[in-house]
């Protein structure tokens, strides 16, 4: 009983973690351009859309095209990771958000963001502990 | 069943009712009547025998659609790594003409710095991409410019050409059929099959009387039984092929026809024909429909054939053993010819065509392919992953779209690397020609996609798999997971600990002894554990590997790549252990991808058959290393290649700078050939043994990595350029006293280390501020 209100709470702490103004989920990471190249941003467009309209998996196709481009993206592992969480994979939304940081060097707000997103889906499989020590390893990333 | 269908069914059932009941007034009360009656119950009784028996060949035939699967389909932008050649070889896969105005689909012009084409259209996993004119710029190894048509030339952020189909899975156990759907069959084949073979099709009833009253003539007057047979006819004698010809056969290919053409319509009994008639022989194999003779004869789908090669195959329906024009080309030509000219006649073609097509050669390839795809070791790996998801019948049958990771480029570069390297070696090792056989698997580094498989030096074959199936001793190979096992251990192992390689001999009750040898039969004392693996030290190895735990050694094996259980054996930390090359593959994948396992896969997405969405099999990723280990790892792999056992890779490219990570893997008695590495977008595993399992005299640096390196020099790979994770500090470390030491001192390298693991003391030659420094911080600590 207790864990559900718990996971509840911290559910909505994460989405509020972000940042106040933006909608839920979204961070400021989110409104930065995520590649130079044409291609890739063409595609990222192509995945948003998709996934606004509720195509997931065309989201992910769209997403997976763009990494074959750009392997080393940091940002557009985290969008993958943001589809897979939309999609209720909390596991591989996790996953993915980690392969993002593996890739994200010094950009720290990226990384807290991408630990931000490990806590909602550690906090969605109820996994609260989880989700608390990745929140404060987003705040640690942020100060 | 269509109401067409239906209302002849009906009125053929009525016909045949008023003729029962007028037959039965006209008999009333006459003693004839029971024997009549009894008639009419065996007629129908034969009648719905003969109806069963050719529904049921024709039904076993007409549904079995098998999957087509598709390469990768070539993604164009700018900057894409595409050159002007590259490309061109994609659309020859695809068959594209070139024309002076490409406007049509699958057509294009080449130019200096440019190709302008118009792609074909394409259902795609994700919907539907039109036909599109396009202009592609090139500079050099790139894509510079895409651009739209017309006036203003709009730029093209990024397209897809439309995917090279690389085969299918076919029904019967040879797979090598080519069943083809009605829309997918060119018109002029059909045009020309109706003028030769059955002008009255569709309009007949299956049989046809003028052309029935004319063989029976000609069979009355002992010309022989023969002729008249309409295109449903030869279906059902196609069904049931023996070489009788009586007349009762006859009658009853008629009933059968009559009967084929009450169920089905025009067009199924058309498709079914063009997939069923025989065409032609292969030593054992029976060349049944038109897709497969394509392939047979011209060695290209049907849909690419040209009109004077479409005429041929027509011709050869009549006789495909007298006609055949391998061995008869004079009797094929001017029976070719002689359909070019039917088709002439009826107006299907005009008479500048004719003229064009007349004067061809026959264009059939001299000697026939084997089986109907390039990528026999690839459609393997893909039936198998298909398998897992789907009844063996749907694959075969529910005529599925399959698109897979294959890049047809990296493939032939892998074959002929492999073909050329094998000859050469052989040549120089003085070995038997063919001796040698082997294996390479090429997947892309961050995604884990199965580019390229080659499963034999005979890359056509469809038999044994070395790939997927030869699972060998991996020997050095397996040192990754050895060395890793003590990295993630940094309060005891980093990179420059000292490990012992003196002799060494292990006692175990129930077990000879196990006394481990360097390479080079000599013991090397104490050397730093980044040498140990960077020469491939055994000795030291193997003590590493039992002070850790041959089951942890085991552990990490498995959690790297191996889907099953392997057995643990002090050896085992040697490489004992029997692995594929495929199952190499993923393992290194794991290390390439920062500890990140991204399961290898050979198919995206998989369509029903008119490109409904079914499956996509998305990227998975998941760490079952830690970042930091397996960076260090990495960075003494890239040690491998620029001063250890990979430093001959250097011969085919300049490895050290691009940052290419391997490992040499060599097993008793140079049995066994490996190489396994990655650059920053390519991971690659070669093996080179005998399938007899005899020594080659090869070494893993003098075998499979010559293979590696010539395959890679062609792939042009992207460096390897691991970015340092969290929790990693660089330190200049001095060798003669392996303490923290600086530029000054001789011969100092810099280190990685896990945060805190590195020496604390500093040397003497460090520069004194450095010194102070030390002292100062220690202090603090």
């Amino acid at each position: 009983m207790i864990d559900g209100w718990k996971h509840w709470i911290l559910v909505g702490v994460a989405v509020l973690g972000g940042c106040a103004t933006l909608p839920p989920g979204e961070t400021p990471v989110d409104s930065a351009p995520v590649s130079e190249n044409t291609a890739v941003a063409a595609l990222v467009s192509q995945a948003r859309a998709d996934l606004d309209a509720g195509r997931r998996s065309n989201a992910a196709a769209a997403l997976e095209r763009a990494l074959r481009i750009e392997p080393r993206n940091a940002a557009l592992w985290r969008e993958l990771a943001k589809v897979r969480l939309a999609d209720g994979r909390y596991d591989q939304a996790e996953q993915l958000a980690a392969k993002s940081n593996s890739f994200a060097g010094s950009d720290r707000a990226l990384r807290a963001a991408n630990f931000r997103l490990i806590a909602d889906a550690r906090a969605a499989r109820g996994d609260t502990a989880g989700a608390q020590s990745a929140l404060d390893h987003a705040r640690e990333l942020a100060r | 069943m269509s109401t067409y269908r239906f209302r002849r069914l009906n009125a053929a059932v009525a016909r045949f009712a008023a003729l029962a009941r007028s037959s039965w007034r006209a008999l009333r009360g006459q003693p004839l009547r029971i024997a009549a009656l009894l008639g009419v119950l065996l007629l129908s009784a034969y009648l719905l025998y003969l109806d069963f028996t050719v529904r049921d060949a024709f039904e076993g035939k007409k549904f079995a659609l098998p999957a087509r699967v598709y390469a990768r389909a070539l993604e164009v932008y700018p900057g894409a790594k595409i050159s002007l050649n590259d490309f061109t070889g994609e659309l020859a896969r695809l068959a594209y003409r070139e024309s002076p105005e490409p406007r049509e689909p699958g057509t294009f012009r080449r130019e200096l710095q440019a190709i302008e084409l118009t792609t074909r259209e394409f259902q795609f996993w994700d919907g539907p991409q039109p036909s599109r004119t396009l202009r592609v710029r090139f500079d050099g190894k790139r894509v510079s410019a895409v651009n739209g048509p017309g006036e203003g030339k709009a730029a093209v952020d990024i397209v897809r050409i439309e995917p090279p189909l690389i085969g299918g899975i076919y029904p019967g156990h040879n797979e090598d059929r080519a069943l083809l759907r009605l829309d997918q069959v060119p018109p002029a084949l059909i045009e020309a099959l109706i003028a030769v073979e059955d002008r009255k099709f569709y309009e007949h009833w299956g049989v046809d009387p003028r052309g029935l009253a004319r063989a029976a003539y000609k069979t009355v007057t002992g010309q022989g039984v023969q002729g008249g047979s309409t295109i449903t006819q030869q279906l059902v004698k196609n069904f049931f092929l023996t070489p009788e010809r009586t007349l009762t056969r006859k009658f009853n290919e008629m009933l059968m026809s009559f009967l084929l053409e009450l169920h089905y319509d025009k067009n199924e009994i058309l498709e079914t024909y063009i997939n069923e008639i025989y065409l032609g022989q292969d030593a054992n194999r029976a060349i049944h429909g038109f897709g497969l003779a394509s392939h047979f004869y011209f060695d290209r789908p049907l849909e690419q054939l040209e009109l004077h090669q479409l005429a041929l195959l027509v011709a050869m329906v009549k006789g495909p053993s007298y006609y055949d024009p391998r061995r008869h080309p004079e009797r094929a030509l001017a029976r070719r010819n002689l359909v070019l000219q039917e088709l002439a006649r009826h107006e299907r073609i005009s008479q500048e065509q004719f003229i064009a097509h007349k004067n061809q050669p026959l264009g059939v390839v001299p000697r026939a392919p084997v089986g109907t795809s390039a990528y026999p070791a690839f459609l393997q790996l893909v039936y198998r992953q298909l398998r897992r998801d789907y009844q063996e019948s749907d694959l075969r049958s529910e005529g599925l779209k399959v698109f897979t990771t294959l890049d047809p480029q990296a493939q032939a570069l892998a074959e002929t690397a492999l073909a050329r390297r094998l000859a050469e070696l052989e040549r120089i090792h003085r070995l038997p020609a063919k001796s040698l056989e082997a294996a390479l698997v090429v997947t892309s580094t961050q995604h884990g996609e199965v580019q390229a498989l080659v499963g034999g030096r005979d890359p056509r074959f469809s038999g044994f798999n070395r790939a997927l199936d030869a699972e060998r001793p991996v020997g050095s190979l397996v040192k990754p997971a050895v060395y890793l096992a003590a990295l993630e251990q940094p309060e005891q192992y980093t990179l420059a600990t000292l490990l012992d390689d003196s002799k060494l001999v292990l006692r175990q009750r129930g077990t000879d002894d196990w006394e481990p040898k360097n390479y080079d039969k000599q013991f090397h004392g104490e050397v730093p554990l980044r040498l140990a693996l960077v020469h491939s030290y055994n000795v030291s190895t193997a003590r590493l590997g039992l002070a850790l735990g041959v089951d942890l050694v085991v552990d990490r094996l498995e959690r790297l790549g191996v889907d099953r259980r392997l057995t643990a054996h002090a050896s085992s930390v040697l490489g004992t252990n029997a692995l594929s090359p495929y199952e190499v593959a993923q393992i290194y994948q794991t290390i390439a991808d920062g500890g990140f396992r991204t399961p290898l896969r050979a198919i995206r997405e998989i369509t029903t058959a008119d490109g409904r969405p079914l499956q996509r099999y998305p990227l998975r990723v998941e760490q079952v290393a830690s970042a930091a280990p397996v960076y260090l790892l990495t960075r003494a792999l890239q040690d491998v290649v620029s001063e250890g056992t990979g430093v001959g890779l250097a011969q085919y490219l300049p490895a050290a700078e691009l940052g290419i990570a391997g490992k040499t893997g060599t097993t008793d008695g140079l049995r066994d050939s490996w190489f396994a590495g990655f650059s920053g977008d390519h991971v690659a595993v070669a093996w080179i043994g005998r399938d007899d399992n005899q020594p080659t005299g090869l070494t893993g640096a003098s075998g499979a990595m010559t293979v590696w390196g010539m395959l890679m020099a062609q792939l042009d790979p992207e460096p390897m350029l691991p970015a340092a994770p969290e929790g990693v500090e660089v330190v200049w470390i001095d060798p003669a006293t392996r303490l923290r030491g600086d530029a000054k001192c001789e011969g100092a390298i810099e280190l990685p280390f896990i945060k805190g693991s590195a020496p604390r003391e500093t040397a003497a030659c460090a520069g004194a501020v450095t010194k102070t420094k030390g002292w100062f911080r220690r202090l603090f600590e």
